[in-house]
């Protein structure tokens, strides 16, 4: 069977391709960062629960008020870049996910659990004495097992070579483990996630958390540790990840698409800056430079998907009935969103502490 | 057809759509009706200057943060999960459509929840104004997510001049948008008045405790007797056909009228009892629950009846449920169902593949809505009662009998293919094309003449005829129109066609009779009920009684459409059902 014969026709766009494209690397890597610090706080607080000194102890604790904040904004922030594949990929996305439905839909009690464990880590850390360690423990696990099906799902949807299968598995069981570049992308990509959110609780512990000299320094050595040996790890799983990807997948890195080959430098420039000033711990400035490299790393991720759709599906052919005023209308509701979030947040230089 | 299906023949995709959808409803609409609640409880206590209220207004907030942002949060997304996997043909369609109204309804989300994050963590740190100025910010925000998902959801029900013009804001300003946002803004503040009353019962000071049931009581009623007028106002916008399936000409919305009712009913009187009746004995938590179940029993029928009011389609107008655009359904007729298929394996019907054909076509065209020996609507069930050729007429006309189901769509073989998947593959009956078991005639008729003309244009024709006449003819078919080719057929099988043409007209002349009763029975009721369900129901009755509530079957189930068959036709009928439940002459 032609796998292409399976794909199911493309849904007319109501703009063009490129605003929808914009709007999903804009906000993919938001949620990549939400991602990283929500993963790296967890991870964080658990180190910190294997060290008897009070300032980890204290750390854990500060990590377990600020991880149901992450995760509420890493959900809100994954729906935008979700959305927005949908619309360009939705025909290849869906189809991936009927074929893995049960371990998709299995995503949401998964996080639902996460989501209540991390708040009673918070809400009940005295309270739970010893067992809080396994309890951030069971959310990281939780929640790095979300990761590892959305990587199946978004590495199944771009290969419709392995589609045929559903005839004989019609019921939503099957993975995309014969991938051979499924856990290794996977390894990457939590690799790189643990490693940004390690930075992230340096950032966090080195401002929110600077009154308390000896906590934050445990923040910031603690986080500066987990991000430059785990940056010095990704730079070798990288190359791993790039090597075993399909040739022509590979070559558009290595010249054959200029675009591509300059995110592959611009990625390797900035993981080694990052390096060097994560080694000299300066917090602001490797954060500075991070931002951009998560960027970076989220175009090449894209680059990789053209690559792998290349001989099934372009976007820029899928039609466009262009209709202005809802655009208009999204971005005028996103404009005075973010007027009242920053009006907010800026209401609470004004409250009082409380002991 | 244009996409794999999720194949889990107990469950269904419909019921694991209609659980995550019903608890989603109750914590969403609580969201937004809990945010005005909060604030307005909040400014209460603040004027009266109560700190008990002010406490139980932040505890109240943990409540409310922990279930709306988490599990309301999630099961929102949730939805999004399964629809995508059940109704992925759907899903896209309005994803396309809507992708900027959802673009919004994320900020709004966005807004929400660093709204709820502020509005918890300053409870007695931020001074009064800001703070109830964050508390409605929460409440817009929350309300605007319902002013946007209500557009798009009665979009599904009522697309009106998007139909024609493909325009965004014709589809979302829909003929339903308005009384939907009132009914279900009234429902929100109706569910937060009673999410008020439950956490309120467990407040230990008494005189606070006392102060907030009625506060929450009177919430309740006022936005309980609202929603009655808005939710009238909703369903007499419906279109014509939407609005005779909410009148009970579908079963399962019937169940939900009655549902709905019972809890309206429970609903008011428990409320009104809780607020002015006996504050010591009536204000107990049990009463408080049985006020929560109630107000999901009214909301729950409410949404069970929107979405069954949209049958057969999942978007009205536009997409079948099971994801065949209405407008594809001539061509894919003429063209064949599996040929325009890209998720099935069995391109053409052959005699050899028939079956595994016919599966692939139950596949994409009915398990969207029915189980496979599962919980919710078994097709084996459905269908245990009908054999193959009452199975290909049924389907025939499936959509024209009972408007709820979508049409069989694809050609006449596959057709077969499918009827003979449900009867031969499923009940394992014999695949024999006699349409009524013992009916040959009948059967005979339908494969070679019923395509052009049926039984019903042809009685008239030959009222009067003979059987001889009758048995002639067959001989000579051109000589009465020169474009009727000749039936060339065994002298068997034209006696048995003579016979049952002759019957039409002359039901009690032959051994046909019972037949044409059993006849009648398949085609009409079977496709329902079998006699194990109508057994019980008539035993005892007269023949007298049968058949006169043959002339009116509406008025013994609002479901059941009247019957249009002839005095003859209902007499045949009638002696045929008091014979086979064994009742009195």
């Amino acid at each position: 069977m032609n796998p292409a014969s399976l794909i199911p026709t493309a849904d007319a766009l109501t703009a063009h391709w490129g605003w929808f494209q914009f709007l999903l690397m804009l906000t993919f890597p938001l949620h990549l960062l939400a991602m990283n610090a929500m993963l790296g706080t967890a991870l964080t607080a658990f180190i910190c629960h294997l060290r008897p000194e009070r300032p980890y102890q204290d750390l854990s604790h500060e990590l377990a008020k600020a991880l149901p904040f992450l995760v509420a904004f890493t959900i809100n922030l994954g729906v935008a870049p979700l959305l927005f594949v949908n619309v360009l990929y939705g025909h290849l996305l869906y189809t991936s996910t009927v074929l893995m439905g049960l371990f998709w839909l299995a995503v949401i009690p998964i996080l639902i659990i996460a989501y209540y464990l991390a708040y009673a880590y918070d809400f009940s850390f005295k309270k739970m004495g010893y067992s809080a360690m396994y309890a951030v423990l069971i959310v990281l696990l939780l929640l790095m097992s979300v990761g590892f099906i959305f990587s199946n799902n978004m590495t199944m949807m771009i290969s419709p070579a392995s589609w045929p299968r559903w005839f004989a598995t019609p019921g939503g069981t099957l993975l995309n483990l014969a991938d051979p570049t499924l856990l290794i992308r996977y390894l990457h990509m939590m690799t790189g996630s643990l490693a940004v959110g390690g930075l992230c609780v340096a950032f966090y512990s080195s401002t929110v958390l600077k009154h308390n000299i000896a906590v934050a320094e445990a923040g910031k050595t603690l986080g500066m540790q987990l991000f430059t040996w785990l940056t010095a790890l990704q730079v070798l799983l990288g190359t791993w990840f790039l090597m075993t990807l399909p040739t022509a997948v590979m070559k558009r890195f290595m010249g054959n698409d200029m675009l591509a080959t300059g995110l592959l430098m611009a990625g390797i420039f900035l993981a080694v800056a990052t390096l060097m000033l994560g080694f000299q711990r300066k917090v602001i400035a490797t954060l500075w430079l991070t931002i951009p490299l998560v960027y970076v790393m989220s175009f090449m991720r894209d680059s990789v998907r053209t690559g792998y759709l290349a001989p099934y599906f372009d976007m820029t052919k899928v039609p466009a009935n262009m209709q202005w005023s809802p655009l208009i209308f999204f971005l005028v509701v996103l404009v005075m969103g973010i007027v009242v979030v920053v009006w907010m947040l800026s209401k609470l230089r004004y409250i009082k502490k409380v002991s | 057809m244009n996409y794999p299906v999720w194949y889990v023949p107990t469950f269904g995709g419909g019921l694991l759509i209609a659980l995550v959808a019903i608890v989603h409803v109750f914590v969403s609409h609580f969201a937004v009706g809990g945010g005005l609640y909060l604030v307005m409880a909040e400014r209460k206590a603040i004027r009266e200057q109560d700190q008990s209220i002010m406490a139980f207004v932040k505890k109240h907030t943990k409540f409310f943060l922990l279930l709306t942002m988490v599990f309301g949060g999630l099961t929102g997304v949730a939805i999004w999960f399964i629809i995508s996997l059940i109704h992925p043909a759907a899903t896209s369609l309005l994803i396309h459509t809507f992708v900027f109204g959802w673009a919004a309804e994320w900020v709004f989300f966005l807004v929400e929840i660093v709204a709820l994050f502020v509005y918890f963590y300053t409870f007695g740190r931020m001074d009064d104004r800001t703070h109830q100025a964050i508390g409605w910010v929460y409440f817009g925000a929350a309300w605007m997510s319902l002013f946007l998902i209500n557009g798009i959801i009665d979009f599904m029900l009522t697309p009106g001049t998007w139909l024609a013009n493909h325009d965004f804001w014709a589809g979302f300003f829909n003929p339903t948008f308005w009384p939907s946002l009132f009914f279900r803004s009234f429902m929100s503040f109706m569910l937060a008045g009673c999410y008020g009353f439950l956490t309120a019962t467990f407040l230990e000071d008494d005189q606070a405790r006392h102060k907030m049931i009625r506060y929450s009581g009177i919430w309740a009623l006022i936005s309980l007797a609202l929603s009655v007028p808005t939710g009238w106002w909703y369903i007499s916008v419906l279109p014509d056909k939407a609005r005779g399936l909410v009148g009970g000409a579908s079963p399962t919305i019937a169940r939900a009228a009655t549902v709905a009712a019972f809890s309206l009913a429970a609903l008011a009187a428990v409320v009104i009892t809780l607020i002015l009746l006996n504050p010591k004995k009536a204000r107990t938590k049990v009463m408080t629950v049985i006020v929560m179940i109630a107000a999901m029993g009214y909301m729950g029928s409410f949404e069970w009846t929107r979405e069954a009011a949209r049958r057969p389609y999942v978007i009205n107008e536009v997409m079948y449920s099971n994801g065949i655009l209405q407008k594809d359904v001539e061509r894919i007729n003429q063209e064949g169902f599996l040929k325009n298929a890209k998720w099935v394996q069995n391109k053409e019907v052959t005699d050899a593949n028939q079956l595994e054909a016919g599966r692939e076509l139950f596949l994409h065209q009915c398990f969207a809505c029915h189980t496979v020996g599962g919980f919710n609507n078994d097709i084996i069930g459905r269908t245990k009662n009908m054999n193959y050729g009452a199975m290909q007429k049924y389907l025939a006309t499936i959509h024209e009998k009972r408007y709820f189901m979508p049409p069989f769509v694809g050609n006449e073989i596959e057709m077969k293919a499918l009827a003979a998947y449900l009867t031969a593959g499923l009940n394992k009956k014999p695949l024999t094309d006699d349409a009524a078991a013992g009916n040959r005639g009948k059967g005979l008729f339908e494969v070679n003449c019923a395509a052009c003309h049926g039984a019903e244009i042809l009685k008239p024709e030959i009222a009067g005829w003979s059987k001889e006449k009758i048995r002639t003819a067959l001989d000579k078919l051109p000589a009465l129109n020169p474009a009727m080719p000749d039936y060339s057929a065994p002298v068997a099988d034209k006696d048995a066609v003579a016979d049952y043409l002759h019957s039409l007209n002359n039901p009690g002349s032959t051994a046909s009779a019972k037949e044409l009763g059993a006849t009648l029975f398949e085609d009409n009721c079977v496709p329902c009920h079998g006699f194990d369900v109508l057994k019980p129901k008539v035993s005892g009755w007269s023949k007298t009684k049968i058949r006169t509530a043959l002339d009116k079957l509406s008025a013994l189930n609002p479901a059941m459409p009247d019957y249009a068959g002839s005095a003859t036709e209902k007499d045949a009928l009638a002696d045929y059902i008091v014979k086979q439940a064994g009742g009195a002459k």
